[in-house]
């Protein structure tokens, strides 16, 4: 494009549009400008000075987050002045931060920590008075701030006032004097409160939820998307021994930015729920024995086989696109009735972020359903599966009534997650594995295909939705090209519905593409 | 503020806060939104007739003047705490505050400072005498160098003060 | 004048002609000595004429920075377009310790100043002034308030300024205790409701200052000159000038500290200042000798003895001495004092103003305080005056605004030029020889 701003950094070639930060334009040349205040999702106030580049003919160190590029410029990132600027910066930040390090739970993910190692002073000059002690104040209802750690970058307080809308935060006093303050008699209970945590670079705002729980360098961090509604927000899932101990955000641009709601923030111990169902189960008599895969299997093909009455499929939308299509077409030769339950909650948007909220719809996958034909006329369709000749419930906790319903079908299959799910008339039972413990794609309402990572080890012999579906499939037809992999079983999917033409694992990556609207998909033949 | 307005500050109020922004002072708020182009522009003037009538500015004052202007609280306490003239908790009936900065130092001030702490009975800077009669604090320079030592009691600006003439001076403050 | 001494022989006496003259205070009493003719003869003339005249005079931003007035003018849009009200900011925070001049200007004069203020609104498009007055300057205010409702009862100020069809009005801004405030764009903050933080520049006032309108601040000594600009003409103006051409005019001289007459004195730029120190001022007390002057208020170089005997009292005069006019706040400081005390007295009033923005600042300040509290509690290092020059290196020239600027420049002209006395106390743990105690100044009448 001709009319971008070519600039040099530290010796490299830049190029970029015209009003891009200088902080901003580095990156292009793979170079982290060392910061605090400055953040791509919040107004910049140029406050901490930890940016300061020096720009060629400029008189003075330039704050690189609020200067734009101009043409010919020369920057230079790690020159003597400006690399002594940021050492300074440290060190005067240094002299009033405790050494909490062995007792914060920020150490290993602390920037604070990141920067001294890179460039700091190796010792501090500081020798006066003790260091400001003020107590721990809870900002509830899951954040602490310690005012001893503050930097004062004041991104949480222009997190709430910018982004949130609700300037419950502010800057108290002034001087050294200075720390964050709440209303008296006020939480932050706003429902997207829970970012100021991530937000702050050190660890003066941390979550109650994870505190002391474990040490950064202790976690492995999954790449996944947020199950609690239809936004898909992008999330890192920490683990720790297998356990999920925290979700934190993953920056989408095109979706949640840098930011996820307090409610998909605590939607993780679910992941580690005990009470699964481990084996396979056949009902013999009265109860239900455990059994390896094969047998199980064999049993469900034979009553897929042997149906010729009335299929229904009750799903759950939290189920992967894999999931959902190879069950499908598992079950579509028949006469099948399928049907996805949505539950629905308080919409809670975040002002500062067009298009994002926590949203009504509180199912990860509903839109993929909805692409591959299934219903969401719940509680019609559990009303027909008392007539049906089989009826299939995948990973959906049924009321009372509703399995009441269900199990005057003539033969029902459970495919499930929790013992709870587990329905006493069930032929048979196959234990699924959750999302944390399994890769796959959501499509989200503005129809994004994103891809989830598996973060945990699957307990028992439970396996994902989709090979159990291809497995049986196999065994129904009597061929043994079904997918094997996940990404086998999207290219499957993606092959039947124009929506997802062009679309494979590969290609989504891990910030995800666009499913083809309907238009574009019209001249493009049948819909499945 | 008016040139009329009472001189002294109001003691240690501990009553129930009672809402300033009623009646004349609430139409006096009225003429204030008219010279700024947002109600926010009024949050300085506003917290001083608070201050004004109430003697300091308590968390009630500051939940009606963010109410008043549309505003949070906490964002209103972000200012008040901002600006070291607002008091926000009670001090005596008379506020002294005298200027210690260098050019006032290097003529004495410090001394005018120990004369006013043993004469008021206050003892230390910042706290209030027994009696509730005065508060006494250092501030920095109130602009008034070339007349040392400058001493601000309540509204009243008072120059060229020394030791001799501390008692001299309090006596006018009931 | 020197007020509050009777006007010296050496001064030129134009802004503070009527200092202690009570009844220049009055709408009548100020029309009487000619005032106001200088807005009348304005309101008659193009804004960019009247802009131009002040350009040509050479006034310079008296409130510290020096910046040349008319030019700042010609910053503002040229048209005020849709939704985009112009306006004038006033600066009467005066702050900087050692400046008083400006409270003069408002307890004497206050019509001059409105007048002043007006004649500026008018060329700059503005139709709203706000004059921010610190907080306690409480008789100042008083008198302010006074003289505006007289003003506007007189037609000077309101809807149709002298039946001109220009509206100008003046809305008074009480500061609540911020030294910060002084700075131009923590003061628009201020009159928004804010904390007073100085914003990063760009954008600039006049494409961006108060509530996001087109706005030039101006310092009260700058707009008191005013008036006499328009009614005697630029070419006057600029033939006030006894050494560098580029600055012309008079200026306030603010002298405080140990000299025998403190007060207000008004040169002629250019007058040298030994004239102002020892002839005007009065010079030493008895048996006291000069050790070191701080020209502009206290954020400039300290300069020595030495360095004071031939320089003129203008911006580039002061700058060649390494130093800057900056306020005119001039504090001197004879051998009864104790340098390094009153520096760090110094360093704590920056510590104490700083807004907390910037790092360097906030805890440089702080920091540069308590090191210099260790060393008078005679517990210094010898290596503690390398780390305050090093410190105040770090905090110069890396900050949104110039307060830790302000508390470098002390501390580095301190230990530069005064070595000994801190030497004494890093080395002997006590006060340099040549500083005795500081006597109590004899009581004024």
């Amino acid at each position: 494009m001709s009319d971008l701003v070519n600039l040099t950094i530290d010796g490299m070639p830049v190029s970029v549009p015209p009003g891009t930060p200088l902080i901003e334009a580095a990156k292009q040349a793979g170079i982290l400008v060392p910061h605090y205040c400055y953040h791509p999702s919040l107004p910049s106030p140029a406050v901490c000075r930890m940016c300061l580049v020096e720009v060629e003919k400029a008189p003075k160190l330039m704050p690189a987050c609020v200067t734009v590029v101009a043409e010919g410029q020369v920057v230079n990132v790690n020159s003597p002045a400006a690399k002594k600027a940021r050492e300074s910066v440290l060190e005067f930040l240094l002299i009033n931060h405790p050494l909490d390090c062995p007792i914060c739970d920020q150490a290993g993910e602390c920037e604070l920590q990141d920067y001294v190692f890179q460039e700091g002073r190796s010792g501090s000059r500081y020798d006066e008075y003790a260091k400001r002690y003020n107590p721990v104040e809870d900002f509830g209802p899951d954040v602490l701030y310690i005012p001893n750690r503050c930097i004062l970058c004041t991104r949480c307080v222009r997190f709430m006032e910018d982004v949130a809308g609700e300037p419950i935060l502010n800057v108290s006093e002034r001087g050294d004097r200075a720390h964050i303050g709440i209303d008296d008699g006020h939480l932050l209970d706003h429902p997207w409160a829970g970012n100021v945590v991530d937000l702050c670079p050190v660890g003066s705002l941390i979550s109650k939820d994870f505190l002391h729980k474990a040490r950064a360098w202790d976690l492995d961090k999954t790449a996944s998307v947020c199950t609690g509604c239809s936004q898909g927000c992008n999330i890192t899932i920490d683990t720790r021994d297998n356990t999920v101990v925290r979700l934190r955000p993953r920056a989408n641009l095109e979706v949640n930015r840098h930011f996820i709601c307090d409610t998909g923030r605590m939607n993780y111990r679910w992941m580690n729920r005990g009470d699964r169902i481990e084996a396979p189960l056949i009902r013999e008599g009265a109860r239900h024995a455990a059994v390896a895969w094969d047998p199980a299997l064999d049993r469900f093909a034979q009553l897929v086989r042997g149906t010729s009455g009335p299929v229904v499929l009750l799903a759950s939308a939290h189920l992967s696109t894999e999931s959902l299509a190879m069950l499908k077409r598992l079950l579509e030769d028949k006469s099948l009735r399928a049907a996805v339950r949505i539950p629905v909650g308080e919409e809670a948007p975040l002002a500062g972020v067009s298009g994002l909220a926590l949203r009504r719809e509180r199912a990860p996958n509903g839109e993929a359903a909805r692409m591959l034909g299934f219903g969401t006329d719940w509680e019609a369709t559990v009303a027909a599966a008392s007539g049906a000749a089989l009826a299939v419930v995948v990973d959906e906790d049924l009321t009372e009534g509703e399995a009441a319903q269900v199990s005057r079908a003539k033969a029902v299959v459970v495919l499930g997650t929790a013992e709870p799910q587990v329905i006493a008339s069930a032929q048979v039972v196959m234990p699924l594995t959750n999302t944390a413990e399994e890769s796959g794609t959501f499509v989200n309402r503005d129809r994004r295909v994103q891809r989830y990572l598996q973060a945990r080890a699957a307990p028992g012999m439970a396996q994902p939705g989709w090979w159990v579906a291809a497995e049986t499939l196999g065994r129904v037809t009597g061929t043994d090209h079904q997918p094997t992999t996940a990404a086998l079983a999207f290219a499957l999917a993606a092959s039947a519905v124009p929506a997802l033409g062009g679309l494979s694992h590969e290609s989504l990556g891990l910030v995800g593409q666009l499913a083809r609207s309907g238009a574009e998909t019209a001249g493009a033949g049948a819909t499945s | 503020m008016s040139a009329d307005s009472p001189a002294s500050v109001h003691g240690a109020e501990q009553a129930p806060y009672r809402p300033v922004f009623v009646g004349e002072a609430k139409a006096r708020l009225q003429k204030l939104f008219e010279q700024y182009p947002t109600k926010q522009g009024c949050l300085l003037p506003a917290l001083w007739m608070v201050q004004e009538a109430r003697g300091w500015i308590p968390e009630e004052g500051i939940a009606e003047v963010a109410e008043q202007l549309g505003l949070t609280p906490a964002y209103v306490k972000g200012v008040v705490t901002f600006y070291t003239m607002y008091h926000t908790h009670p001090v005596g009936r008379h506020f002294i505050q005298v200027c210690t900065t260098s050019p006032c130092n290097i003529c004495g001030a410090e001394e005018v400072v120990k004369a006013l702490l043993a004469a008021t009975g206050c003892g230390e800077l910042g706290a209030t005498s027994p009696d509730g009669r005065f508060t006494v604090i250092e501030t920095e320079c109130l602009g008034a160098c070339g007349f040392p030592t400058p001493v601000l009691i309540d509204n009243d600006f008072v120059e060229s003060i020394t030791p001799e003439r501390v008692s001299g001076l309090l006596q006018g403050y009931k | 004048m020197g007020y509050p001494f009777p006007s010296h022989a050496k001064e030129t006496v134009l802004l503070s002609r009527y200092f202690g003259d009570a009844a220049a205070r009055t709408y009548d009493g100020w029309v009487k000595r000619g005032g106001y003719e200088g807005l009348k003869k304005a309101l008659g003339m193009t804004r960019e004429a009247v802009i131009e005249e002040v350009k040509n005079s050479g006034l310079r931003g008296r409130g510290g920075a020096g910046f040349p007035t008319g030019l700042k003018w010609t910053f503002m849009p040229k048209s005020v377009g849709p939704g985009r009200a112009h306006y004038l900011v006033c600066n009467a925070d005066e702050s900087e310790p050692g400046t008083f001049k400006d409270r003069e200007i408002m307890r004497w004069t206050p019509h001059g100043l409105i007048e002043g203020c007006a004649i500026a609104a008018y060329a700059i498009g503005a139709e709203r002034i706000y004059i921010y007055i610190r907080g306690e300057f409480t008789e100042p205010w008083a008198i302010m308030a006074r003289a505006v409702a007289e003003a506007v009862e007189a037609g000077a100020l309101g809807r149709s300024v002298f039946g001109s069809g220009n509206r100008i009005e003046v809305v008074l801004h009480r500061g609540a205790g911020a030294y910060i405030c002084g700075e131009e764009t923590a003061m628009m903050n201020s009159i928004e409701g804010k904390r007073g933080n100085p914003r990063i520049k760009p954008p600039f006032p006049a494409q961006s200052g108060v509530f996001g309108m087109p706005t030039t601040v101006n310092n009260v000594e700058t707009l008191a000159a005013v008036p006499s600009i328009m009614m005697r003409g630029a070419a006057w103006y600029k033939a006030l000038c006894l050494s560098s051409p580029k600055s012309t005019g008079t200026k306030l001289w603010s002298v405080c500290g140990h000299v025998q007459r403190p007060g207000n004195y008004e040169v002629t730029m250019g007058t040298p200042m030994k004239d102002l120190i020892f002839e005007m001022a009065g010079g030493m007390r008895p048996g006291r000798k000069l050790k070191a002057v701080i020209p502009g208020g206290s954020s400039v170089p300290i300069m020595t003895a030495e360095e004071i005997e031939d320089c003129p009292l203008d911006y580039e005069g002061i700058a060649a001495k390494g130093s800057m006019l900056g306020s005119g706040g001039m504090i001197v400081m004879d051998d009864s004092t104790d340098l390094v005390y009153q520096i760090m007295r110094l360093a704590r009033f920056y510590a104490h103003e700083s807004c907390a923005q910037c790092t360097q600042c906030r805890e440089g300040t702080a920091w540069t305080t308590r090191i210099l509290e260790r060393i008078l509690a005679g517990q210094g290092r010898p290596e503690d005056l390398d780390l305050l020059l090093d410190l105040a290196d770090n905090m110069t020239g890396k900050t949104i605004c110039v307060l830790s600027d302000s508390c470098a420049a002390p501390v580095v002209s301190g230990i530069k030029k005064f070595p000994e006395e801190f030497e004494a106390y890093v080395r002997q743990r006590r006060r340099a020889a040549s500083s005795g105690s500081a006597p109590a100044l004899a009581a004024r009448s």
